[in-house]
């Protein structure tokens, strides 16, 4: 079987790379490293404007380039395309100068004209992030001073807006325009293709096997910062989670995503073969609560809830404890989370005590997500619970294509539905103002919760710029959103990411966890 | 024969009618979907409008009929792409699937069929039974996991899912093996061989139990006709009588049996490619529902209902060609 | 030799009872037959994937519930699934056969090309499609089933009316002046019967099957229910290791089939002499 990850390769190079590889000598062909990733989500779309998701990241992270970008654990964001703007007084202007010599795949420069039109394709497409954007960046309002220089002007002072930048992949321009067809912003070309400027530039792309990238030598930041870097990326589709866990074992995909279960880490440690890199991640998972729905409006139901669910047998037995006890809704190593705080705990006389206030208690119903094991499991595991103090809940298991659009809906909600929320961007807004702030209901706000004092301090904080002021007001929330049970809060996710033994050294990040290529180091 | 290929057009528009009302009393809101978890409500509203969901269900109908009388199948609401082009570009990994399949299944299953019709009711026809009574029952996912189970993760033989551990040959063809043979690329070749053999197995399996049900009764039949009767009763051998009728009659017997088999392969192709991750028609087919997207479902159903219409025609005229008893 | 042939023919017959018979009795007394009757929904969190042994006699699940409990009830399930399912198709498919096989012109004609159109797609896509569309619940497996098998009756019924048509008993029948519907239903159709129970009862078998890849590709009933194919959709995530999570469901869902298989290849032996010259005892 190890045979097979040769053959593969062999089968690459006898096709259209050939003449790539043609004027290289033996040795360097030799020497040159290949690194897989095997995805539990099908790399459908390429169009870093169309998918915000963190299934399909990779493509964004590794082909294209942001203005900013996140690094480490707990994440900083570094200034990447850009360097540090200068912001005018009333927190509206941001100017950037880009970093000299940034060339796209295609050997043109990178200029601020495509920033320019990247922004514009975002805000015209109304696809992937354009969520991130639509309250602070109106079409029209990003100028181009020069070449050189980028002027952003928001509607109103955001916070965040730096964070958010990681997410403006600047498409080449002229490349993307000339494939536009019947005013689609090259929708349709760039869905099956790439235009970026990214550390990997792209060399096969099948949907229903993944996509392969090459090193891209003249990348803006340079090779210096890593002695063994990986030569081609490969990031194949493998949906079965016994597949994934077998290929790393032996070697043929050099790393898969880093939540899998118990068993299936045990089985890979019991191999030798297979190291791993452990973080805690931020990536809350907790029942979406429909605060507007009776009677679920009645925090008594909610506490009764909260109460009767045990967190410790999801965590520890179910899990195996893969996973740790997250109190509120912010990760525990994201700052803004309150340290030490109380939450709820598996207490069936506090939840029969909570439910026997409740006026016009009726079976709840819970939409697990179809294909997602642990959102099945802990619906089950509420309704046990549940079924204990006498309180009927059914479980409906629905894909996530259905389940999205009854989020914003009030009346077609699901009572509770089980989430995982993850890193977008590293700021506690992600998981606060995102989520609960009133004006967010119908976008982002699932919950359909009101609370003025949430709305207040959240909207506050978005205003603020520096990181020592805005946290008292997150932590206040997060212990505000906890007393309200505005949602049933269960734990972070552990990353326990598998790697290959030629793998040397990885940098993580929970935005896109270790998918960004260009920090690995292997042995060829 | 010409009755026939008249009731094709309308067969078709039936079709479409039949795969629109039901794709589309779909509760799941596709521009929420593409949109995403917490889009706006005005970006929803876009995609809505720039796919035309937002027009009455007659509207969207005609559009999409205008289309398809054109040789469009439209545009995938999911990944933008024209729906024939991805059915197209699946095509071959379904083909070749079901194609090695059949082959199995007639090499196994006619000579099965012939020996247990002519060793009747002795031991060996009563084992080729039990095994295609289980063959019928056994449920192709489960099958194909318990495959995967034995051959994949406990003996290490072979691969547990996908069509190939790299990119596949340059295509030709579409076909790896066909491909891989045709560039002389023989380690390829084995790689693929050795992707194939467990989802082939698992489709050739059922389908070789129902050509030996069919081959037995087929033989039994011709077996106890007059003209066998009066041809043995004239002294002709055995064997030449076996050779010379019998096989013959229980061929064009079986011949009539693929369209069916043909069509349980297809409908067996969604699981098994399900479980498989096999890249072809079945799969996408499965994935496009899960995610709502009308026109690949649409596309899909119209395109597998005329290849399967097509390949009975086909099998109809091959049979009037064979049998002169239907000349 | 014929005396033989017949016994084989009946113990085909007696093995697809026996099985069903047992399906039946686990359906019924699946309170009392189970070790862990409260593992229909609840579980114990710390007994999660436990091999078979003598506590848990097939194993337990993800959560920590007990397989054979769970099979127990499943078959319930699968037997409630099957009969509605079947019952509605044969409901749907039955009349419009008759009516079209009775009647000539461009009603038969449009029935028959109607149910060519459910015929020209491939089953399992189409109930997948309504399924998908109605939301994964019980009632809606029954409904994609039932909505996508009905031509199989309606076709059967269509040609065994044709063929029986022109008879003289039918023939008889009019003459004296009975109404077509009383032709159709007091005549024709006890005529026809054997074969329609015949196709039924191996129909069930199809039903089954479908009704588990439904519920395998998680369409079916939703957690925790006991429903066969989504347990072994469960089971994938911790192979190879947990084998027997895979393995028992799987066996309960052939055997079931095979049982009515058999039951349908003996009763078509018994009731149907016609076939029976045709294809001996296939």
């Amino acid at each position: 079987m190890d045979t097979q990850h040769g053959t593969g390769r062999r089968a690459v190079l006898a096709g259209g790379t050939a003449l790539a590889l043609a004027g290289m000598s033996r040795e360097a062909q030799a020497a040159r490293t290949r690194f897989v990733t095997a995805n539990n989500n099908p790399y459908d779309i390429l169009d870093p404007h169309q998918v915000f998701d963190i299934g399909r990241l990779a493509i964004r992270l590794n082909m294209y380039d942001a203005l900013t970008h996140w690094v480490d654990n707990p994440p900083k964001l570094q200034f990447w395309l850009v360097n540090a703007p200068t912001i005018s007084d009333d927190g509206k202007t941001y100017t950037f100068k880009l970093k000299p010599g940034i060339k796209f795949h295609d050997g043109s420069p990178l200029t601020a004209a495509d920033v320019v039109y990247s922004m514009e394709r975002i805000l015209a497409l109304k696809k992937g992030a354009y969520g991130l954007f639509k309250d602070s960046v109106s079409p029209g309002s990003t100028k181009a001073l020069d070449p050189q220089t980028v002027q952003f002007t928001l509607d109103q002072p955001y916070a965040v807006f730096t964070a958010i930048l990681s997410e403006l992949w600047v498409v080449n321009t002229k490349v993307v325009k000339s494939h536009e067809k019947d005013g689609d912003w090259g929708a349709a070309w760039l869905s099956g293709h790439e235009a970026g400027s990214g550390s990997y530039r792209l060399r096969r792309f099948d949907p229903a096997i993944g996509f392969q990238a090459e090193r891209f030598a003249e990348h803006f930041e340079g090779w210096a910062n890593n002695p063994r870097p990986v030569d081609e990326a490969d990031f194949r589709v493998a949906i079965e989670t016994a597949t994934r866990v077998l290929g790393v074992i032996k070697g043929e995909f050099n790393t898969t995503d880093g939540f899998l279960p118990a068993e299936q880490l045990q089985r890979m440690r019991q191999s030798g073969t297979v190291k791993f890199v452990e973080a805690e991640s931020l990536r809350t998972f907790y029942f979406i609560i429909n605060n507007a729905k009776a009677p679920l409006d009645d925090l008594n139901m909610r506490k009764a809830l909260c109460y009767a669910f045990d967190y410790d047998g999801f965590i520890d037995n179910i899990l195996g404890g893969t996973v740790v006890r997250n109190a509120g809704i912010i990760p525990n190593p994201m700052w803004g989370a309150p340290k030490n705080m109380k939450g709820y705990t598996y207490d069936l006389d506090r939840a029969k005590h909570h439910l026997s206030e409740v006026k016009g208690v009726r079976p709840l119903q819970i939409g697990a997500l179809a294909g997602y094991p642990q959102s099945e499991q802990a619906s089950q595991m509420l309704q046990a619970g549940c079924g204990k103090i006498g309180l009927d809940v059914r479980i409906v298991t629905e894909p996530y294509t259905t389940i999205a659009p009854k989020l914003n809906d009030a009346d077609r909600a699901h009572d509770l539905i089980p989430l995982w929320r993850s890193a977008y961007f590293a700021d506690p807004h992600n998981w606060t103002g995102y989520m609960f702030n009133s004006s967010n209901i119908g976008a982002g706000n699932s919950s359909f919760y009101k609370n003025p004092k949430v709305d207040e301090l959240t909207d506050k904080a978005l205003l603020l710029t520096d990181q020592e002021q805005r946290r008292p007001l997150y932590e206040e929330v997060s212990h505000l959103l906890v007393e309200d049970a505005a949602g049933l809060f269960i734990n972070n996710t552990k990353y326990f990411g598998p790697f290959t033994k030629n793998v040397k050294h990885v940098r993580f990040c929970p935005i896109g966890d270790a998918q960004d290529i260009r920090w690995i180091e292997m042995e060829a | 024969m010409a009755r026939r290929l008249v009731w094709v057009p309308p067969t078709l528009f039936g079709l479409l009618l039949l795969v629109f009302t039901v794709s589309h009393i779909i509760p799941a809101d596709p521009a929420r979907v593409i949109a995403g978890e917490n889009a706006p409500a005005e970006q929803v509203e876009a995609l809505r409008q720039r796919f035309g969901l937002d027009r009455p269900l007659p509207e969207q109908f005609l559009r999409y009929a205008m289309d398809v009388a054109t040789g469009s199948l439209g545009v995938s609401l999911y990944t933008q792409r024209p729906v024939l082009d991805d059915l197209l570009a699946r095509l071959p990994a379904t083909f070749e699937l079901a194609l090695y399949a059949i082959l199995i299944s007639i090499l196994a299953g006619v000579p099965l069929g012939v020996v247990a019709a002519l060793r009747r009711n002795g031991w060996i026809d009563q084992v080729i039974r039990v095994v295609t009574v289980t063959g019928l029952a056994i449920a192709a996912f489960w099958l194909a996991i318990l495959l995967q189970l034995l051959f994949s993760m406990k003996l290490d033989l072979l691969p547990v899912q996908g069509r190939s551990a790299g990119w596949g040959p340059e295509p030709i063809t579409g076909f790896y093996t066909i491909d891989a043979l045709l560039r002389g690329d023989f380690e390829t070749l084995g790689d693929s061989l050795r992707y194939l053999a467990l989802p082939t197995l698992t489709l050739a399996i059922p389908a070789t139990a129902t050509i030996v049900r069919f081959t037995r009764a087929g033989v039994l039949n011709v077996m106890s006709s007059n003209a066998v009767f009066y041809q043995a009763a004239m002294g002709i051998p055995r064997t030449v009588v076996i050779w010379k009728y019998i096989l013959r009659s229980a061929l064009i017997g079986t011949l009539t049996q693929i369209g069916l088999v043909f069509g349980n392969l297809l409908a067996g192709a969604v699981v098994v490619e399900t479980v498989f991750a096999w890249p072809g028609l079945g799969l996408f087919a499965y994935n496009s529902i899960l995610q709502s997207d009308y026109n690949a479902i649409m596309g899909f159903t119209l395109f597998t209902g005329a290849v399967f219409i097509g390949v009975n025609l086909l099998v109809d005229i091959a049979q009037s060609l064979l049998d002169p008893r239907d000349r | 030799m014929k005396t033989l042939r017949r016994i084989l023919r009946d113990r085909a017959l007696v093995a697809g009872l026996v099985i069903i018979s047992l399906l039946v009795l686990a359906a019924v007394f699946a309170g009392t037959l189970a070790t862990f009757p409260g593992d229909v929904t609840g579980f114990d969190p710390g007994a999660r994937l436990e091999p078979p042994g003598p506590v848990y006699y097939l194993g337990t699940d993800r959560m920590g519930a007990d397989l054979y409990s769970r099979l127990l009830f499943g078959a319930r399930l699968t037997i409630m699934v099957a009969v509605l399912a079947t019952a509605v198709a044969v409901l749907i498919g039955v009349p419009m056969g008759l009516v079209a096989g009775y009647h000539r012109g461009w009603f038969s004609d449009l029935l028959m090309r109607v149910s060519d159109v459910f015929l020209a797609i491939p089953q399992i896509v189409l109930a997948i499609a309504i399924a998908q569309t109605l939301g994964p619940a019980i009632q809606n497996v029954i409904l994609a089933l039932s909505a996508t098998y009905w031509p199989f009756w309606a076709r059967l019924v269509y040609a065994e009316t044709r063929s029986q048509r022109n008879e003289t008993y039918v023939e008889a029948a009019v003459a004296m002046g009975a109404s077509p519907f009383r032709v159709m239903v007091l005549h024709i159709l006890p005529n026809i019967a054997s074969s329609i129970i015949v196709r039924t009862t191996i129909g069930m078998g199809g039903t089954i099957l479908a009704a588990a890849a439904l519920g395998f590709l998680g369409l079916g009933a939703p957690p925790p229910a006991p429903e066969w194919g989504r347990m072994i959709a469960e089971s994938r995530e911790y192979l190879p290791q947990a084998w027997w999570y895979a393995t028992a469901p799987g066996i309960a869902i052939l055997l079931v089939v095979i049982g009515f298989n058999l039951l349908g290849d003996g009763l078509r032996d018994v009731l149907d002499p016609r076939i029976r010259r045709g294809a001996d005892g296939n």
